[in-house]
């Protein structure tokens, strides 16, 4: 596989799995809020404000912020670049450079949704879209990783691809959980920490609320819903789920190289977060966001360097 | 002859006797081979037809079957489709394939001839100016042995049917003829669309095209290479032609490269893999000469490889089409192509050419200059359409700016008469039933080691102007599928 295409595929599988974080953290942070018990977490501004600390990495420091702006920046003004708009002509630019790699199924499901994104009126979007617009790219970009599963061939092109949405998945998670954990610090006075509305909140962003009751049969808590989203590998979205297919996936490629860093960088994380416990993350929260965002992109600037600069 | 009833869709079709009508023979007789696709057309309300033409549009573009065109920013259009096809029988069929074969053919050894003794330039049939002055003509390729001895292993020639119902061709198309991914694709969309017209025509399939490609590919590896690594190089995912690229490397399993994903060392040429460099053989490019090396070509072209050509004289690297072939798609040359067949083959031109006069030659550029309202004139090294002057069409101050710029540089054009393109039925959006539209036929033919191949269907251009005779895409034309039928 060509270089080019393989960062093309993995920089694809990465704006995939970030636009779909995207549409579903709008959706789910938007509506629960309607009901939520404290009156904090009801107010239009946490939820705005959440929204802008999830998406933007640089957010304009205002005072108050304008329902419609927010939500219109997030998921369609194309000019910034972290709306869902952009991460998505972003995949599908990658997509069409490797066009001839991918199926054209594959590529049907991906150009569809970037029709019905682009021909989205924003009017509506603002009025009364949210929902609709939100829920349908979450559903079309699920539909467009089971394309990934079931029309691509499992080699080195599948696995470049789910190196990808697995490494992105996994920092998506990580800055949803850190989002979601200073929404719950800033609601303590009203409502207490350990068992924050905002920590159902989180598990639906990241659509494990049912497994999570389903594995722990208890209401979430910090430490449980913590401990679910980073730890536990039997959770699709988990970061330790993440870090064990990259894993399997590096390996594969690592089966022609036999000495990528990437797949030592990838090993020497995962094993470190296999021995680690939830208390010793609660103790220093701040610290394992840095950290663990840190070698997330270690990784992947190793993986730029080896697979994708000959 | 059966005369058959006239279909409301098609009540507002008009035949014009000036021009060979493909579907009536006039306003009320159907012409035989249309008569069953008539009857199926005929279950078709106006409402339902609409429907499915746009069914058709919204699956071009959601599969991505678009080109892109330039207006201030790039957009991306659907080839527009018609859903009525082009049907050829199976005798009508054979003439244009033996034609258009038999002109590859000529046109290979041409180049063969041009690129070294130049014997048919020596023995006066073809002047050594048509080739000197010629654009495309590329020093560079003198003697050089092409692996295989093949120049032009993809042609696409344009043929119309004129109004006496005899084909004649139009162009030759020898650089890198475009279209082919719409042939198979029209098919899809047809074969989707309405399933139930294949039931009366057997058909011959398009779609084993790719395969005989990457067989002529192959066919024409460097010498001592055992499997060849054969790879399409495109200018980019914002070229107009991209679809089609992508299109032809997927069908063929090959990759698609662009210029910065190779590189050359000691006259090899390789890509860049994520397993590292790989050597490649064959390469079908899509960039044109002037770009495919900035070292030998236009030192400022960023979409080629440094050092490709070199390569290539050392024969380790094959390109299809060789470098320099447009010299013989040059339209001054193809005044000479029933000479160059005759020359070469030693047989008569199956296919008709049209009387072209060379604004080169002072008494034919006199009479151009004095019967320009009558006449096309073309810029010979010119392709998509563009700079071509139909002069009845011209406004009295047009003609005299055409007049102006062919006294400037008479070698660069010639002129034709006006042909009479032929009509078929073309749905109109706009109007809401089908009206006659001028179309013509680009055929593709492939030719390699000891291995030929005529694709049996063709690229079925329409130009959806009332009155056009224009039918490439870049001037607003649209496409049909063709069908070839089986005896």
């Amino acid at each position: 596989m060509l270089a080019r295409v393989a960062n093309n595929l993995f920089w694809m599988g990465r704006y995939l799995e970030r636009t779909e974080h995207i549409a579903r953290y709008l959706n789910v942070n938007y509506f629960s809020s309607f009901d939520a018990p404290n009156e904090t977490s009801q107010s239009r501004q946490f939820v705005l404000n959440s929204i802008v600390r999830m998406v933007d990495d640089d957010p304009e420091k205002e005072t108050v912020l304008f329902e419609k702006k927010v939500l219109f920046d997030a998921a369609l003004n194309d000019e910034k670049i972290f709306s869902i708009k952009s991460y998505f002509r972003m995949a599908r630019d990658n997509a069409s450079s490797a066009r001839d790699m991918i199926s054209t199924e594959l590529y049907e499901s991906i150009n569809k949704l970037h029709h019905y994104i682009n021909n989205y009126s924003i009017e509506y979007f603002t009025e009364r879209g949210l929902d609709e617009f939100t829920t349908y790219v979450s559903k079309a970009v699920s539909q467009i990783k089971a394309n990934i599963v079931t029309t691509m061939m499992h080699d080195d092109t599948y696995a470049i691809i789910h190196l990808g949405i697995n490494l992105e998945r996994a920092t998506d998670v990580i800055r949803i959980i850190d989002t979601k954990y200073k929404d719950a610090l800033s609601v303590q006075n009203e409502t207490d920490f350990a068992t924050s509305y905002e920590w159902t909140i989180l598990l639906k962003c990241i659509q494990s609320f049912d497994m999570m009751k389903r594995h722990y049969k208890k209401a979430p808590t910090s430490k449980n819903t913590l401990d679910f989203l980073i730890l536990n590998p039997e959770c699709p979205k988990s970061v330790m789920s993440c870090l064990n297919n990259a894993k399997c996936q590096i390996d594969y490629l690592n089966k022609n190289h036999h000495s990528l860093s990437s797949a030592f960088l990838i090993g020497k994380l995962r094993a470190k977060y296999h021995y680690k416990r939830i208390n010793e993350i609660e103790i220093g929260f701040d610290k394992f966001i840095q950290e663990i965002i840190s070698e997330l992109d270690e990784i992947c600037i190793s993986i730029e360097d080896e697979l994708f600069k000959h | 002859m059966e005369s058959k009833k006239i279909l409301p869709i098609f009540s507002s079709y008009k035949t014009n006797p000036v021009f060979y009508d493909e579907i009536f023979k006039n306003d009320k007789e159907i012409r035989d081979t249309y008569g069953e696709l008539f009857k199926l057309f005929n279950e078709y309300k106006v409402d339902d037809f609409k429907l499915l033409n746009e069914k058709a549009k919204l699956s071009f573009l959601n599969q991505g079957i678009t080109f892109q065109v330039y207006d201030k920013t790039t957009v991306e259009k659907v080839f527009p489709f018609d859903l009525f096809p082009k049907i050829i029988t199976a005798d009508e069929w054979d003439h244009i394939e033996s034609g258009a074969l038999q002109r590859s053919k000529a046109l290979n050894l041409f180049l063969y001839d041009v690129y070294h003794k130049k014997q048919i330039i020596k023995d006066g049939i073809v002047p050594i100016e048509l080739i000197s002055s010629s654009e495309n003509y590329l020093d560079q390729m003198n003697g050089l042995e092409p692996p295989g001895g093949i120049y032009n292993h993809i042609s696409g020639t344009d043929v119309i049917k004129h109004s006496d119902g005899e084909y004649y061709v139009l162009e030759d198309n020898i650089r890198c003829p475009s279209g082919v991914s719409y042939v198979v694709s029209n098919r899809v969309a047809l074969k989707r669309a309405m399933f139930g017209v294949f039931n009366n025509y057997p058909t011959c399939p398009v779609a084993n095209y790719s395969e005989n490609l990457l067989e002529i590919m192959q066919s024409v590896k460097p010498a001592g290479v055992d499997i060849p690594t054969c790879v399409v190089i495109t200018p980019g995912i914002y070229n107009s032609a991209y679809y089609e690229h992508s299109f032809l490397a997927k069908s063929m399993g090959i990759e698609l490269v662009e210029g910065r994903d190779l590189f050359i060392e000691k006259d090899f040429v390789y890509m860049k893999t994520i397993y590292g460099p790989v050597k490649i053989d064959v390469i079908y490019r899509r960039i044109d000469d002037a770009f495919i090396d900035p070292l030998e070509f236009n030192p400022d072209s960023v979409l080629g490889v440094p050092g490709l050509f070199a390569a290539y004289k050392k024969g380790n690297v094959t390109l299809v089409n060789a470098p320099g072939t447009g010299v013989a798609d040059d339209k001054a040359i193809y005044t000479y192509m029933p000479q160059i067949i005759k020359y070469y083959l030693n047989e008569e031109p199956i296919l008709n050419n049209v009387h072209t006069y060379h604004c080169s030659r002072p008494k034919e550029l006199a009479y151009v200059l004095d019967n320009i309202d009558k006449l096309v004139v073309k810029p010979v090294d010119e392709s998509g359409g563009y700079g071509i002057s139909i002069g009845n069409k011209l406004t009295k101050e047009e003609i005299e700016k055409v007049k102006a710029v062919i006294k400037e540089n008479p070698r660069k054009y010639i002129a034709q008469p006006i042909m009479a393109l032929s009509t078929h039925a073309t749905f109109i959006d706009e109007k809401q039933c089908f009206e006659p539209r001028h179309v013509d036929l680009r055929t593709f033919t492939l030719l390699g080691k000891d291995k030929e191949f005529v694709l049996k269907g063709g690229l079925t251009r329409v130009a959806l102007k009332e009155g056009n005779l224009i039918v490439n895409s870049s001037q607003g034309g649209g496409s049909k599928d063709t069908w070839v039928l089986k005896r």
